[in-house]
C-alpha cells in the first residue's frame, strides 16, 4: 500500500496532464468542429478499446487472438438485432450495447474454457477460426438479415449532434477501459497474467489457478469490445458481416498493441493511437491498398526490430545513450 | 442414380484432396523443420494463380508450361525471403508467435499488392482443355480437376524423395529431428533452412496453380485457403509429408461428399468447425500419440 501511494505521488504530474488531455478531449465538440475530425477521433478512440481489450488477453497473458474481431461483431448484430425486434428508441438502443457486451463476454467465456488450454500458435489458429465461422454463419442466419445485414434507423438530429454524442460515448468508453486496464496492470489478476505469459508452468506451481484467470481475462478482453460494436453499429446505422467481421481488423489491434508494447496500458494506448491515425492518413491520401502494403510492412518491421514494442525500444535507445554518455564523462 | 451421385463426390473428394494436400505440404515443412508458421503460405499460392492466369492470358501460355518458369523463381524468391525475414527472427524465444505475427504482415503485403495489379475480381483459370471431361462409366472426371491433381501428386512424391532419398533432403529431416545433433554432423543448418523454405513456397505456388484450375479465386481466398491448410497440417501431423498428404485426401473426400447432401454455402462452416474439434480433442494430429 505505502509503495502504491508513492508511485501515485511521483506520477502527479502525469495525472494532471492525464485528466488535462481527457478534459480537453470531452469538451473538443464544444468548439464546432467540423463532423470529419469527430468521426476521425472517433474512430482513435474505437480502436484504443479494441487495442487495450486484446491487451488483457493477448499482451498480458500472452494469448495471441487472431479472431477478436468476432466479439467486436457479435456485440454490433446484438444491438442492431435488438434494436429491429424491440423498436427502441434511440437511448435505449445506446443502452444495448451493453447486452452487446454481455453476449460477447458469454460467448469467449463458452469458448475461452476449452480453447485457452490451447497454447501458442494452435491458440491463435483457433481463435482464427472461430472468428471466420461466427461470420460465415451470421453470413448465413435470414433471422439477422444474411449477407445483407441489417438497418439501424439513424437519430433525427442534424449530423454534427449524432456525431458529438458518438464521440463523448466512445470518449466514455475508452477512458473506462483505460482506467481497467491500467488497474488490472498492478492487481493480482494482471501480475497472474504475466506470470503465465512468461511461464505458464511456474505460475501454476504458485499457485495461480491459470484456467480461471486465463478465462476471466479472455471474457473481460471480449465484453469492451462487444459494447464497443454495439455502440458502432448504431453509429454506421448500417451492419453487414463483411462490415464488422472484417478480418482486417484483429489483425490490425494486434499490431496496434505490438507496435505500442503489449503488456502494458500505456503501450496499447499509444500503438492504438499512433496506428490509427497512420491508417487515416494513409487511407485518405494514397488509397486503400497501399495503405495496407504500408501497413504489412510495418508489421514486419516491428516484429524484426522492436519486438518488444516501440517503448521498450526507445527506452533501451535511452539506456544505451546515458550509458554511453557515463562512459565518456569518466 | 443415388450411388452415381455418390460416386461423383467421392472422386472429386479425392482429385480435391490431392490439392489440399499440396498446399499443405510445404506449410508442413517450414512448420516442421524451423518452426516458423507462414501465413503468407497461401498468398503465393494465390500469386502463382495470378502469374499463370496472366501468363495465359497474354501469351497463351499453357499453366504447366508457365509452371516451369514460375516455380524457379518461387524457390529462389523463397530463399530469398527467408534470409532477408525469417532467419533474424529464428533467434527470437517464441519463434513460431513471432513468424505469425510477421506473416501475417507479408499476407497483407502479397493481398494488397494482388488486389492492386489485379483487382478484386474473381478469376479463374481456364487452359484449352477446361470444360471437358474423361468418362469412367457414368462417373465423369473433369480434365482440368484430373491435371491438378496430377501436379499434386507429383509435387509430393517429388519433395518425398527429395527429403529421404538426397543428401540435402536427409540434412532437412535430421534438422527437423535434432537440431543441435545435426549441426555438430556439419549441417549447415541456413542452408538447409533456406533451401526448405524456398521449397515450401515453390509448392504452394503449384498447389495455388492447380487449385486455380477448380475454382475460382481473388485476392482474398488465402484465408480460406490457409485454413484447409490447417486443418490438413494438423490432421496429419505437424511436419510429416505422408501424413499431410494423408489428411488432404480425408479432407477433400468429407468435403465432397457433404456438398451431396448440404447446400454449398454451409461447407465452410463444416470444414471450420472440423478444425476447431481437431484442435480441442487432438491437437497433435490423428496419426501420432503423444505430442
Amino acid at each position: 500500500m505505502k509503495e502504491l501511494s508513492q508511485t501515485g505521488k511521483k506520477n502527479r504530474p502525469a495525472l494532471f496532464a492525464g485528466i488535462g488531455v481527457v478534459a480537453l478531449l470531452a469538451l473538443f465538440p464544444l468548439v464546432a468542429p467540423a463532423p470529419y475530425f469527430l468521426s476521425m477521433l472517433y474512430m482513435v478512440f474505437l480502436y484504443v478499446v479494441l487495442a487495450e481489450s486484446w491487451n488483457i488477453i493477448g499482451g498480458f497473458a500472452g494469448y495471441l487472438s487472431f479472431g477478436h474481431v468476432a466479439f467486436f461483431g457479435l456485440g454490433a448484430y446484438t444491438t442492431a438485432f435488438l434494436m429491429n425486434k424491440l423498436a427502441l428508441s434511440p437511448v435505449a438502443t445506446i443502452l444495448s450495447s451493453i447486452p452487446g457486451g454481455f453476449v460477447a463476454a458469454l460467448v469467449a467465456f463458452v469458448i475461452g474454457y476449452p480453447c485457452l488450454r490451447l497454447r501458442g500458435p494452435y491458440f491463435a489458429v483457433v481463435t482464427m477460426c472461430f472468428a471466420f465461422v461466427v461470420h460465415m454463419v451470421m453470413q448465413n442466419i435470414d433471422l439477422f438479415g444474411g449477407v445483407e445485414g441489417l438497418w439501424l434507423p439513424a437519430m433525427k438530429q442534424p449530423i454534427h449532434v449524432i456525431r458529438g454524442i458518438f464521440y463523448e460515448l466512445m470518449l466514455a468508453l475508452m477512458i473506462l477501459v483505460i482506467l481497467f486496464v491500467r488497474w488490472m496492470e498492478g492487481s493480482k489478476l494482471g501480475k497472474g497474467l504475466v506470470t503465465i505469459r512468461e511461464d505458464e508452468e511456474v505460475a501454476q506451481t504458485l499457485g495461480i489457478h491459470t484456467p480461471r484467470i486465463k478465462a476471466l481475462a479472455f471474457v473481460l478482453s471480449a465484453f469492451f469490445p462487444g459494447v464497443a460494436g454495439g455502440l458502432h453499429a448504431y453509429y454506421l446505422t448500417y451492419i453487414s458481416p463483411e462490415n464488422v467481421f472484417d478480418v482486417m481488423v484483429s489483425i490490425l489491434i494486434v499490431l496496434m498493441t505490438l507496435f505500442g508494447g503489449g503488456g502494458s496500458w500505456l503501450g496499447a494506448l499509444i500503438g492504438a493511437v499512433s496506428l490509427s491515425l497512420v491508417n487515416e492518413f494513409l487511407t485518405t491520401f494514397v488509397g486503400a491498398e497501399i495503405a495496407r502494403i504500408i501497413y504489412g510492412m510495418l508489421f514486419i518491421g516491428v516484429i524484426l526490430f522492436m519486438p518488444n514494442g516501440i517503448m521498450e525500444f526507445f527506452r533501451r535507445r535511452r539506456r544505451v545513450r546515458l550509458a554511453a554518455e557515463e562512459v565518456s564523462e569518466s | 442414380m443415388f450411388e452415381i451421385i455418390l460416386l461423383q463426390s467421392l472422386v472429386s473428394g479425392v482429385l480435391m484432396g490431392g490439392i489440399y494436400a499440396l498446399l499443405g505440404v510445404g506449410f508442413s515443412l517450414t512448420w516442421g523443420v524451423m518452426r516458423v508458421i507462414n501465413i503468407a503460405h497461401a498468398g503465393f499460392g494465390v500469386l502463382a494463380a495470378y502469374i499463370a492466369y496472366s501468363l495465359l492470358e497474354k501469351t497463351g501460355l499453357d499453366p504447366l508450361l508457365s509452371l516451369l518458369i514460375s516455380l524457379p523463381s518461387f524457390f529462389f524468391g523463397g530463399m530469398i525471403l527467408h534470409r532477408g525475414l525469417i532467419r533474424p527472427i529464428t533467434k527470437a524465444r517464441e519463434t513460431i508467435v513471432a513468424s505469425m505475427v510477421l506473416t501475417f504482415g507479408l499476407a497483407i503485403v502479397v493481398e494488397n499488392v494482388m488486389l492492386w495489379i489485379w483487382k478484386a475480381d474473381p478469376r479463374v483459370l481456364k487452359p484449352s482443355y477446361s470444360g471437358t471431361a474423361v468418362f469412367i462409366g457414368e462417373v465423369g472426371l473433369p480434365i482440368a480437376q484430373l491435371v491438378g491433381f496430377g501436379l499434386a501428386a507429383v509435387g509430393i512424391l517429388l519433395l518425398y524423395l527429395f527429403l529421404n532419398h538426397t543428401h540435402t533432403g536427409k540434412a532437412v529431416q535430421a534438422t527437423w529431428q535434432e537440431k543441435e545433433g545435426a549441426a555438430l554432423m556439419g549441417i549447415n543448418l541456413q542452408k538447409v533452412s533456406e533451401i526448405a523454405f524456398g521449397l515450401a513456397i515453390a509448392a504452394a505456388g503449384m498447389g495455388g496453380v492447380a487449385m486455380a484450375m477448380m475454382y475460382t479465386f481473388d485476392p482474398p481466398v488465402h484465408n480460406f485457403w490457409l485454413i484447409y491448410m490447417f486443418l490438413v497440417v494438423i490432421v496429419g501431423g505437424v511436419g510429416s509429408i505422408l501424413g499431410t498428404a494423408l489428411a488432404g485426401l480425408i479432407l477433400g473426400v468429407i468435403t465432397g461428399l457433404c456438398m451431396a447432401f448440404i447446400p454449398y454455402q454451409w461447407i465452410n462452416v463444416l470444414t471450420f468447425g472440423l478444425l476447431i474439434v481437431v484442435l480441442l480433442v487432438r491437437p497433435q494430429g490423428l496419426f501420432k500419440t503423444g505430442v
